[in-house]
């Protein structure tokens, strides 16, 4: 096997679905000759032709909903929205229609389309590129939304989501895309949607998170086995339909949960998570789920991003919090 | 019945001053002598700060930084065409057209830095910060434009955007609500040729960007970018329209962008430099030169002053940028709602507890005192 970063990664997962299933086209800004400005898309054009590696006209409205009619009409559109701060001006698209054609049609329509973006913060990148707008998607009925956080999963849930008959928003952390590194199988597969990693196993207290966040729950958690305190760490990579089994498992076994995430908290996807857990798993809890995140302000220029995005310290404060509670 | 023409529409382009240096006499705008001489100070002032700044990322001491150089005339002489109490809205590429407003350099700076204090237009300016997501700033130039037309003091609003940004539905919405209300609005392109890696003729099949006025009731006209005497000419009189009350305006500047997209692209990866060199040879500022030295408004010896003034000038607002010191990251919670709410109040609190824990562990040496209103 193969180590490659999250970028390489997708790339390839990329080119076998392209090689796979001719239905398959990559669309978005600067996707085509550039390979993408973070050079996830580099060589698909040489290989595949500029017929099904496409540069589209600065439009990301129009990308989508050029994907949507694409995917009814029996194509596999991946379109790029080239940073997750030009997301909302495609959300007109995804409320009102990509969550929704399907039941509209009473399934006479499907809309098996990807869309990938880049996500988070701490690359020190300019204003509005480095946002996590997560909980609009998820909260948005008729999508799934995924978001891995090692090359392995990404290439697998890249193809999974590809072969997937529902829309799927592919969210690509932008401080792992060369940062993470690790084993890829060189074969296609597929890392099924809907199933969280169990990243760490521990006894004391379950921390939850999804892309970047993870390795600083990772890092969390091996601060505080020097204090003698066991925590779990699982990524959830799918955030919808998210694993509630995984999710519920590890709060019953620790009784004490902190989810962690860079979105502002309020409304945010961990207050779903948390949710969920006060719902269904009251009675094994012996505190509060508490969650740590952004501010409730907009993401900060890159000067005061790391006092924005939660680090370790504010993650083992809350679970040491949770823990004396 | 035979089919009849309902409608006919053609596209001028305006050029005065050649790369050469000859100029239309005819065309020729009749401007005194210190507006000549302030456009071309500002380009040229402009353009030894674009290089400083490049180098500047290049020694990581600026986050990516997208430089102008090459369209040094469609960004300063817009904005020269206006009062200050009219509205300007750049692109994010607007640092030249600031400076043409009188805002200092060092809160570019402090922009591109990742420093959210850079917002500090002079006072009485009517300017709007920039949005970074292209073309959403559009309609809200037509709102501008709008509450010029309601205030009734003579006002207009200039926007600018991008090729790429005209491939936006932004714009439609923009210059349908302009047209509809006959607003007094110039909206802007700065064709500078690629949008990243995407050349301009991949977002529209027309022959010009300019002829899009046409389906909105807007005066359409492109105009040589480069040419600082046709930019002057074509904005003063789209601003005299509006002010007049005779409706909006959308002005396509043909120019080059001759650096990257931003610092974090390569544009060798996408076009040749038989294609940058043809361009170089259109330079804004070298033909102004010439049309100066012609009036013999303009030696060797104006010259070099003004590149050891210039460089001067640029030298202090580096300096200025480089001395600011760090935000306080208490700063964040300020100037969110015009009176802060429980939670931020909760969670400034926080964060300052945060802060001192940091401080106990010497991770954050020294904190400035935190700016901005708050609660």
């Amino acid at each position: 096997m193969a180590e490659l970063n999250l970028v390489q990664a997708i790339n390839q997962g990329l080119r076998q679905a392209m090689e796979a299933d001719e239905r398959v086209i990559v669309l978005g800004e600067d996707v085509g000759v550039n390979g993408g400005v973070f050079r996830v898309t580099e060589g698909l054009q040489k290989q595949f032709g500029a017929e099904r590696v496409v540069d589209t006209p600065l439009a990301e409205l129009g990308i989508v909903g050029a994907s949507i009619g694409l995917a009814v009409a029996g194509m596999r559109p991946v379109c790029e929205i080239q940073f997750d701060g030009f997301l909302p001006a495609v959300m007109d698209q995804v409320i009102c229609h990509l969550g929704r054609l399907r039941n509209r049609s009473q399934g006479r329509h499907t809309v098996p389309l990807v869309l990938r973006s880049p996500h988070g913060g701490l690359i020190h990148a300019p204003e509005q590129h480095s946002e996590s707008p997560e909980a609009y998607f998820a909260h948005t009925p008729g999508i799934k939304v995924v978001i891995p956080s090692t090359p392995a999963d990404a290439k697998g849930l890249l193809i999974a989501a590809i072969e997937d008959p529902d829309p799927v928003v592919f969210f690509e952390p932008k401080a792992l895309y060369r940062a993470a590194k690790g084993e890829v199988p060189e074969r296609p597969y597929k890392t099924p949607i809907g199933k969280a990693r169990l990243a760490r196993e521990g006894a004391d207290i379950s921390l939850i998170s999804w892309g970047a966040m993870v390795y600083t729950c990772l890092n969390a958690a091996e601060r505080m086995e020097g204090e003698g305190i066991s925590a779990e760490v699982l990524d959830l990579r799918t955030l919808t339909p998210v694993d509630i089994e995984a999710v519920l498992a590890s709060a019953e076994k620790t009784g004490r949960v902190v989810i962690a995430h860079e979105a502002p908290n309020m409304g945010s996807w961990a207050a779903e998570i948390s949710s969920l857990i006060h719902e269904r798993a009251l009675l094994k809890l012996r505190a509060p789920v508490r969650r740590v995140g952004g501010w409730n302000i907009r993401m900060p220029m890159f000067r005061l991003e790391k006092h924005f995005v939660p680090d370790a310290d504010r993650v083992v404060l809350a679970a040491r919090q949770t823990l004396s509670y | 019945m035979p089919l009849r023409t309902v409608h006919e529409a053609k596209t001028e382009r305006l050029e005065i001053l050649a790369a050469d240096g000859t100029v239309d006499k005819e065309l020729e705008p009749k401007l005194p002598q210190e507006k000549l001489l302030e456009m071309y100070r500002k380009m040229f002032e402009i353009r030894v700060f674009d290089e400083r700044a490049f180098r500047l990322q290049r020694q990581g001491r600026l986050g990516t930084y997208p430089q102008i150089l090459g369209q040094e005339a469609s960004q300063i002489v817009p904005a020269l065409c206006l009062k200050p109490k009219d509205w300007l809205v750049p692109t994010y590429r607007g640092q030249g057209a600031y400076f043409a407003r009188g805002m200092k350099l060092r809160y570019s700076l402090l922009y591109w830095g990742g420093d959210d204090r850079h917002a500090r237009f002079p006072d009485g300016n009517n300017d709007m910060t920039f949005a970074v997501p292209v073309g959403s700033h559009l309609t809200q130039a037509a709102g501008l434009a709008w509450a010029c037309k309601l205030q009734k003091q003579g006002r207009v609003a200039l926007t600018c955007l991008g090729d790429g940004t005209s491939s936006k539905g932004d714009l439609h919405e923009a210059l349908t609500f302009a047209g509809q209300f006959k607003l007094p609005a110039i909206y802007v392109i700065e064709n500078n040729q690629w949008a990243i890696s995407v050349p301009r003729e991949r977002q529209a099949r027309t022959a010009t960007l300019a002829q899009k006025a046409d389906g909105y009731g807007a005066f359409g006209l492109q105009v040589d970018g480069n040419d600082a005497l046709a930019v002057y000419r074509a904005v003063s009189e789209a601003v005299a329209r509006a002010r007049a009350g005779d409706g909006p305006s959308l002005l396509e500047l043909e120019t080059y962008r001759l650096g990257h997209h931003t610092t974090a692209d390569d544009a060798t990866r996408y076009r040749s430099e038989a294609e940058v060199e043809a361009w170089r040879q259109k330079d804004p500022i070298a033909r102004m030169r010439k049309y100066l030295e012609s009036k013999k408004l303009w030696d060797e010896d104006q010259e070099a002053r003004l590149k050891r003034e210039a460089e001067e000038m640029v030298q202090g607002e580096l300096d200025a940028y480089e001395s600011t010191p760090a935000p306080n990251p208490l700063n964040m919670f300020a100037n969110n709602y015009a009176t802060a709410p429980w939670f931020l109040v909760e969670e400034r609190q926080e964060l300052e507890r945060l802060l001192k824990l940091k401080q106990a562990q010497q991770e954050v040496v020294e904190l400035p005192p935190a700016e901005g209103r708050f609660p």
